[in-house]
């Protein structure tokens, strides 16, 4: 049984990131998930809302990003993060080649693959007109 | 609210060296005060930078951005860019991303100092 459930939805503007980061911090927290588990979930959070501020709403209309978790047992925590922006499934993104010298390596396009290094189990689904991205982060994982 | 804003950075010379020591968290909200600091360096004539990053706890892609452009500036330049201190979550997202391969990494700012 889940002992916790919230949601928050947030403008998408990255001046509200820290919003986000602190909202879901609590439920990691709720969780009991260890720093070290928090830090890789902050980061994780942080690449999928800065990516959708950029590139979910091109025309600079108002948008919104809403954050649910839940946790489904101590030591769990369960993140969907959705938006009504374009629709985009970031996750189709291939990986960088990280065997580029520095001159030929483009300077983005990282983020994504840590979000896929660090939440392996992450899903995309376009449900309607939202975009949603779904991950469970364990302390042990 | 926790203080997430915070990046510190704490400029030096030694042995005709920059040094920048970065404290706090780099995200997306102030990685561009690295590289505005590392871009006034560069401007001032400096080319051999060394960054420690031993009290640095956090660094997200927007933050390694401007590290990969620094870099770059630097290497048109003729300079180099030596990277120290890695620790904790900050240098497992350098070895994700395949940075450690891609910078001069050295243990502490002695020896980056030396690294030649």
């Amino acid at each position: 049984m889940a002992v916790a459930n919230r949601s928050l939805s947030l403008a998408a503007n990255s001046a509200c990131l820290h919003s986000a980061l602190e909202f879901v911090r609590t439920g990691a927290l709720e969780a009991n998930l260890p720093e070290t588990r928090i830090g890789q979930l902050d980061l994780v959070i942080e690449e999928i809302f800065v990516n959708v501020c950029r590139y979910g709403y091109p025309d600079g209309g108002p948008g919104i990003v809403t954050f649910a978790y839940t946790v489904p047992a101590l030591g769990e925590l369960s993140v969907e993060i959705a938006d009504q922006g374009t629709e985009f499934n970031p996750l189709a993104q291939g990986p960088p080649d990280l065997t580029l010298h520095l001159e030929d390596r483009p300077i983005g396009g990282l983020g994504i693959f840590l979000v896929k290094t660090l939440a392996p189990f992450i899903t995309y689904r376009r449900d309607g007109d939202w975009n949603r991205l779904a991950f469970r982060i364990s302390a042990g994982l | 609210m926790r203080e997430y804003t915070i990046v510190t950075i704490q400029q030096r010379q030694e042995s005709g060296q920059v040094v920048l020591l970065i404290s706090g968290r780099m995200d997306a909200e102030n990685a561009s005060q690295f590289e505005q600091k590392c871009t006034a360096c560069i401007a001032d004539g400096h080319t051999a930078l060394v960054v420690d990053l031993g009290k640095l706890g956090y660094i997200s892609s927007m933050g390694l951005r401007t590290f990969i452009s620094v870099a770059k500036a630097l290497q048109e330049k003729g300079g180099t860019l030596r990277i120290c201190g890695l620790n904790g979550l900050v240098k497992q997202v350098f070895e994700i991303t395949g940075l450690l391969e891609l910078f001069r990494v050295y243990e502490s700012v002695e020896a980056a100092l030396m690294g030649g």
